[in-house]
C-alpha cells in the first residue's frame, strides 16, 4: 500500500516524537509477573485430565441422585433458609451501623492522617478474616449457632462497607465541600449537606449488595454448623437417601436467592440512576412510587 | 455523491426527525446544514452512515443504498464515511496515536487489530493525519490530557486516516471556545479544499456557516426548507429557517 | 433588605413531602420496641412485635390526619366487610386444634390476609391520585406476605405456647386456636398497615424504612437475638483470649512424629489454588462480561446467554462448585479447589466489568462504528481500552479474595489450608487453629498490601 499524501505542506513541520518503548517492555513484564507464578500454580495442583474428562460423568451421577427433588420436608428447609436471610439481614444491619462512621474516619478527605491510618489498618485487618475462619474463632465463646454467625459476618462486613464507604467518601466531588466551607459552614455541617447526599446513593447500594452477599455467606456457615440453610443441605448430603431433599433445598434456595438479588439489584440501580431502570424489577418498583416519573426518551438532535 | 430521494426518518417513539428530503451533494462540495435543535441536522448525517434507519425513500452514497444494506455493507460504507462529533468521542484512556489508528480498523485485517499490532503504513497514514491537523508531537500523549480544541482536531485525524470520501461533521465546534472553533473550522476548509474530500458540516452559529460555508441547507421540523449558496442567503432567510428572529445567541460572536 | 424587589410573577411550587418524620417515626418505634421487650420476656421478640403494631398505627394516624377529597364510608365498609370475610376465610381452616404450624396452614392463613390486602389496596389506590393499578396487587401481597413470615415467626421461638397458656389460664381466651389467631393476626395487621400505608405515601425513602424496619424486627423475633444477650455474652471474650492464646504453630503429624510446622504444605497448597483459580477466572470472563453488558454484546441472543450463564454460575456459592467438583474429580485434592475458584472469579469478574462496561462512554462505540470496524474491532479499541484500569484493579481484588475463599474450600475436602482449620477445631485445639488463622491473616494483609500499592501505581 503507498501511503497518501495527506499533508503536503505540513510535512517535517513539526518534529515527529519517538514512540516510547514502555507499553512493549510493559507487555512482557507482565507476561512473566502472571505467566510463572502460573504455571508454578499449574505443577502443584495435581492436575489430572482423566479426572477432568470423567468429571461431567461424575456430576451428572450427582445431579441425579439430588433429582427429582423430594418436596416433603421442604416447609422445614424453608424456615431454615429464613433463618439464613434474617441473619444476614441483621448482620448486614450490623455492618451498615459500624461501617458508616468508620468510612468517613478512613476516607482521607475527610479525617486527618493520623485518624485514617489506623481505621484502614482496623478495616483491612477485619477483612483479611474470611466470615468462616472469624466464625470458627469465635466458636469457644460464643458456641455454635446464629447468633455466631451474626457476629462473625457482621463484623466481616463491617470491614468490607467501611473500606467500600471510605472509597465512595473520597470519589465524591469536593466542589460543594468547599462551597459550604465558602458560606461559612463547618466540617461536620459540610460533611451533612456536602458528602452525604453525594455518597449515599452509593454506600446505600453497597448496603443493599452486601446483603445479598451476606445470604451467601450465612448459607455457607451452616457447613460447619451455625444453623440456618448451609447446616440442613450438608446435613442431608452426608445420607445417599436423603439426596433428594437436598435437592429440593437446594432448589428453594437458589430460587429465593435469585429473586432476593433481582429485587435488590433493581432497588440498587434505581438509586443510583435516580429513576427507574428498564428492566421489569425496576419498572415494577417504579410502579409503586408515582412521585418519579421515567425520563422520556430523548431524541438524539444536537 | 449523496442522494437522498423523498427519504424520512421516524423515531421508534414516533418522532418524525425527517420527512421526505430530497438532496443531492457532488463530490467535493462543502456544505453546511443549519436549523434549530430538533430541526433533524443531526438525523440528516447519521442517515448517510446508517446510524439511523431510513424508513422511506432511499439515500445513496458513492453508489451504495443505505436503506436495507447488510451489514458487511454498511461497514463499508461507513469506512468511506468520516465522522466528526461533537463531544469528540476520543477513548480517553488511549493515546492519540490509537484514537487516531481507530480509523484504520476497517482496513486493517481484523486478529491483527485485536492484538493491537498495526502495519507500519497504518501507523505512517496516523502520522500524517495528525500532522495535517498540527498535533503529531501529541501523538504519543494519552486523549484525556489534550485541551478541547486539540481533542476535535484527534477527532479530524481519526476521520481523515480512514481515507474517507467524505466527511460528516456533527456541530464539531459546540463544545469550543471561539478561536478554536475557527481552527477547527479552517482545518476542516482546508481539508475539503487541499483533498477534495465532500465535507458536510451541522452548525449552530450562523457567523460560522457564512464565513466558511459554500452551499447552504436549511432543515426545520425535518423537512429541507432551502437549499442553495451561502452568499444569497440573508437574514430573511435565515428566519425563514429558524422560524423566528435572529438572535446574538445564533451568533459565535458576539456582535 | 428584600431580595425579591420585582413582584414575583411565577406562582411558588408546594414544597414536596418530605421523608425525615418518617424516617423519625420508623427510628422511634424500633427504638420502642426495646423496653417493651425489657418489660416482657427479656428478648426483643415480643417488643418487636409492639413495635411493628405500634409503627403500623402511627403512620395510619398520619396519613389519616391529612385532610382527603372524599368521603371516606364506602372504604370505610368496603374494609371492615373485607376484613370480616378475610377473618373468616382465615379461620375456616384452622380446624386442627395444633399448635404446629405446617407449611400448608402459612399458605391458607396467608389467603385470607390476602383478600383483605387486596381491598385496602383498593382504598389506597381510590385515594390516592396518580396511584398505579398494581399497587393494589403489591399492597394485597404484602398483607399475605406479612401474615405468611408473622406465622414463620411465631413458631421458632416457643413463644406462642407460652403466651397461650398464659392467657387461657386468665381466662381471656378459651383455647389456642384463638390466641393464635389474634396473636398472628396482630402482627399481619401491622406489617400490612405499615406498608400499606408507606406504599399510600407514595415516597420511596418511607417505603423502603417501613420494609426494612418490618423486616429487622422480625429477624430479631426469629433468631431471638437481644440486646440483652449480646450483652451478658460479652462477658466471654475472655474466654476466647483464654483458649486461643497463646497461638501454638508446631504439632505432629501423626501420633509419634516430632513436632513440625505442620501447615506449610497445605498452606503453599491454598496459594496455588488462588494463583491458578484467579488467572484463569480472570482471562475467561472477559468475553463472557463483554457479551453480557447492553453497550458491547453482538445481539440479543448472546447477550441473553452470556447473562444467563453468569447469574447460572454467580447464584451457586463457591462452596458448592467445591463439593460439586470434589465430587467429580476427586475429594482431598486441590484441583477442585482450583476449578471451584476459577468459577468464583469468572463470576465476580463477570459481574463487575459487566456492569463497568454499563456505564463507559458510548461515544467512542459511535465513533469506532462510523469508521467501519466490525463488533468486536470496535469492543477492542473502544470499549476495551475504557475498562483495562479498572479491569487490572477487579483481577487483583479477585486474586485477593481467591486466597480467602480457598481457605474455606479445604473444609469440603477440595484442598488447602481449610482442611487443616478443620481437623484442628474437631480436635478442640484452639491454640492451633489460631496459630492457622495468624497465618492466613498474615498471608491475606501481605497480598492486600501489595495488591493496593499495584493498583495505585495502576489507575
Amino acid at each position: 500500500m503507498t501511503v497518501p499524501d495527506l499533508a503536503p505542506d505540513a510535512v517535517g513541520d513539526t518534529e515527529r516524537p519517538v514512540e516510547p518503548e514502555w507499553p512493549k517492555r510493559l507487555r512482557w513484564i507482565l507476561i512473566l509477573v502472571i505467566g510463572l507464578p502460573y504455571i508454578w500454580g499449574l505443577l502443584g495442583l495435581e492436575l489430572s485430565w482423566g479426572a477432568l474428562g470423567r468429571a461431567p460423568g461424575q456430576i451428572w451421577g450427582l445431579m441425579g441422585g439430588l433429582l427429582p427433588p423430594d418436596w416433603s420436608d421442604i416447609a422445614e428447609s424453608f424456615n431454615k433458609l429464613l433463618e439464613s436471610i434474617y441473619v444476614a439481614w441483621i448482620a448486614s444491619i450490623i455492618g451498615a451501623f459500624f461501617s458508616f462512621p468508620l468510612g468517613f474516619m478512613a476516607a482521607t478527605n475527610m479525617a486527618p492522617n493520623w485518624m485514617t491510618g489506623p481505621v484502614r489498618a482496623l478495616l483491612s485487618g477485619i477483612r483479611a478474616f474470611p466470615e468462616l475462619v472469624l466464625a470458627i474463632v469465635l466458636i469457644p465463646a460464643f458456641g455454635l449457632g446464629p447468633f455466631t454467625g451474626v457476629l462473625a459476618i457482621g463484623i466481616h462486613s463491617i470491614g468490607t462497607l467501611g473500606k467500600l464507604t471510605s472509597e465512595v467518601i473520597e470519589g465524591v466531588d469536593p466542589g460543594p465541600i468547599e462551597a459550604i466551607k465558602a458560606t461559612g459552614g463547618t466540617r461536620f455541617q459540610a460533611m451533612r449537606f456536602g458528602v452525604v447526599p453525594q455518597a449515599m446513593p452509593n454506600i446505600l447500594a453497597y448496603w443493599l449488595y452486601r446483603f445479598e452477599i451476606n445470604i451467601r455467606a450465612s448459607a455457607v456457615l451452616g457447613m460447619i454448623g451455625a444453623g440456618g440453610i448451609g447446616a440442613e443441605i450438608v446435613g442431608r448430603l452426608r445420607f445417599r437417601d436423603d439426596w433428594p431433599k437436598a435437592g429440593a433445598a437446594l432448589i428453594i434456595t437458589i430460587v429465593v436467592v435469585l429473586i432476593i438479588d433481582a429485587i435488590s439489584a433493581g432497588i440498587r440501580r434505581r438509586i443510583i440512576a435516580g429513576h427507574p431502570g428498564t428492566g421489569p424489577v425496576s419498572r415494577t418498583l417504579g410502579t409503586i412510587v408515582g412521585d418519579i416519573t421515567p425520563p422520556v426518551i430523548e431524541i438524539q438532535e444536537a | 455523491m449523496i442522494e437522498f430521494k423523498n427519504a424520512s426518518v421516524v423515531y421508534p417513539n414516533g418522532f418524525k426527525a425527517l420527512e421526505g428530503v430530497s438532496l443531492t451533494i457532488e463530490d467535493g462540495e462543502f456544505v453546511v446544514v443549519v436549523g434549530l435543535s430538533g430541526a433533524g441536522k443531526s438525523t440528516l448525517l447519521r442517515a448517510i452512515n446508517g446510524f439511523v434507519p431510513v424508513v422511506e425513500g432511499s439515500c445513496n452514497v458513492n453508489g451504495q443504498e443505505v436503506v436495507g444494506a447488510k451489514p458487511a455493507e454498511l461497514r463499508a460504507l461507513r469506512s468511506d464515511v468520516g465522522m466528526i462529533f461533537q463531544t469528540f468521542n476520543l477513548v480517553n484512556r488511549s493515546t492519540v496515536m490509537n484514537n487516531v489508528l481507530m480509523g484504520r480498523l476497517a482496513a486493517v485485517p481484523r486478529w491483527k487489530s485485536m492484538f493491537g499490532v498495526w502495519p507500519a503504513e497504518d501507523k505512517e497514514l496516523a502520522l500524517r493525519a495528525l500532522e495535517r491537523v498540527g498535533i503529531v508531537e501529541k501523538a504519543y500523549v494519552r486523549a484525556t490530557n489534550l485541551s478541547g480544541g486539540q481533542q476535535q482536531r484527534v477527532g479530524i485525524a481519526r476521520a481523515l486516516a480512514q481515507e474517507p470520501k467524505v466527511i460528516l461533521a456533527d456541530e464539531p465546534v459546540a463544545s469550543l471556545d471561539p478561536v478554536t472553533s475557527h481552527i477547527v473550522m479552517r482545518d476542516l476548509k482546508k481539508i475539503n479544499e487541499d483533498l477534495g474530500i465532500t465535507t458536510l458540516i451541522n452548525l449552530h452559529f450562523l457567523d460560522l456557516a457564512r464565513q466558511y460555508g459554500q452551499r447552504l441547507v436549511g432543515l426545520r421540523d425535518g423537512k429541507l426548507v432551502y437549499d442553495g449558496n451561502i452568499n444569497d442567503v440573508d437574514d430573511a432567510i435565515f428566519r425563514q429557517i429558524y422560524g423566528r428572529a435572529i438572535t446574538p445567541d445564533d451568533m459565535l460572536q458576539d456582535a | 433588605m428584600t431580595i425579591a424587589d420585582d413582584p414575583i410573577v411565577t406562582e411558588r411550587p408546594t414544597e414536596p413531602p418530605r421523608s425525615v418524620k418518617y424516617i423519625v417515626l420508623i427510628v422511634g418505634a424500633v427504638l420502642l420496641s426495646i423496653p417493651f421487650g425489657i418489660l416482657d420476656i427479656n428478648s426483643a421478640a415480643r417488643g418487636a412485635v409492639y413495635g411493628i403494631i405500634a409503627y403500623g398505627l402511627l403512620l395510619l394516624l398520619g396519613v389519616a390526619s391529612r385532610p382527603t377529597e372524599r368521603s371516606g364510608l364506602i372504604d370505610l365498609s368496603a374494609l371492615v366487610v373485607a376484613g370480616a370475610v378475610g377473618l373468616k376465610l382465615y379461620i375456616i381452616p384452622i380446624a386442627a386444634r395444633t399448635t404446629v404450624i405446617t407449611w400448608r396452614l402459612s399458605l391458607r392463613a396467608s389467603v385470607g390476609w390476602l383478600l383483605f390486602g387486596l381491598v385496602v389496596g383498593w382504598v389506597v389506590y381510590r385515594n390516592r391520585k396518580g396511584t398505579n393499578p398494581s399497587a393494589i396487587i403489591l399492597i394485597g401481597l404484602a398483607f399475605a406476605g406479612a401474615a405468611f413470615l408473622a406465622l414463620q415467626a411465631g413458631t421458632d421461638v416457643g413463644y406462642l405456647e407460652s403466651i397461650s397458656n398464659r392467657a387461657i389460664k386468665r381466662g381471656e381466651f378459651q383455647n389456642i386456636e384463638q390466641v393464635f389467631h389474634v396473636w398472628v393476626g396482630l402482627i399481619a395487621l401491622g406489617i400490612g398497615l405499615a406498608v400499606a400505608t408507606s406504599f399510600a405515601l407514595g415516597n420511596a425513602v418511607v417505603i423502603s424504612l417501613t420494609v426494612s424496619a418490618v423486616f429487622t424486627m422480625l429477624a430479631f423475633n426469629k433468631i431471638d437475638f437481644s440486646v440483652f444477650e449480646m450483652i451478658s455474652r460479652s462477658t466471654q471474650v475472655s474466654l476466647l483470649v483464654e483458649k486461643l492464646w497463646p497461638p501454638d504453630f508446631t504439632w505432629s503429624k501423626s501420633i509419634g512424629q516430632p513436632e513440625t510446622f505442620v501447615l506449610w504444605e497445605p498452606f503453599v497448597e491454598t496459594l496455588r489454588i488462588a494463583v491458578v483459580g484467579a488467572t484463569t477466572g480472570v482471562i475467561l470472563a472477559v468475553p463472557l462480561a463483554f457479551s453480557a453488558s447492553r453497550m458491547t454484546t453482538p445481539n440479543a441472543t448472546v447477550y441473553w446467554f452470556a447473562k444467563s450463564t453468569m447469574n447460572l454460575i454467580r447464584t451457586i456459592p463457591d462452596l458448592f462448585w467445591g463439593i460439586l467438583f470434589a465430587a467429580a474429580v476427586g475429594f482431598g485434592s486441590p484441583f477442585p479447589g482450583a476449578l471451584a475458584m476459577i468459577m468464583f472469579s469468572v463470576a465476580i469478574m463477570g459481574k463487575l466489568l459487566s456492569e463497568t462496561i454499563d456505564a463507559i462512554d458510548p461515544g467512542p462505540l459511535e465513533a469506532a462504528r462510523s469508521t467501519g470496524a466490525s463488533h468486536w474491532q470496535m469492543v477492542k479499541s473502544a470499549a476495551f481500552p475504557q475498562v483495562v484500569p479498572h479491569y487490572v484493579a477487579y483481577a487483583l481484588y479477585i486474586f485477593e479474595l481467591n486466597v480467602r475463599a480457598s481457605v474455606i474450600l479445604g473444609f469440603i475436602g477440595a484442598g488447602g489450608i481449610g482442611r487443616l482449620l478443620d481437623e484442628r477445631r474437631n480436635f478442640f485445639q484452639w491454640d492451633q487453629v489460631m496459630a492457622i488463622v495468624l497465618v492466613i491473616f498474615v498471608t491475606v494483609i501481605l497480598i492486600e498490601s501489595v495488591s493496593i500499592w499495584v493498583r495505585r501505581r495502576i489507575v
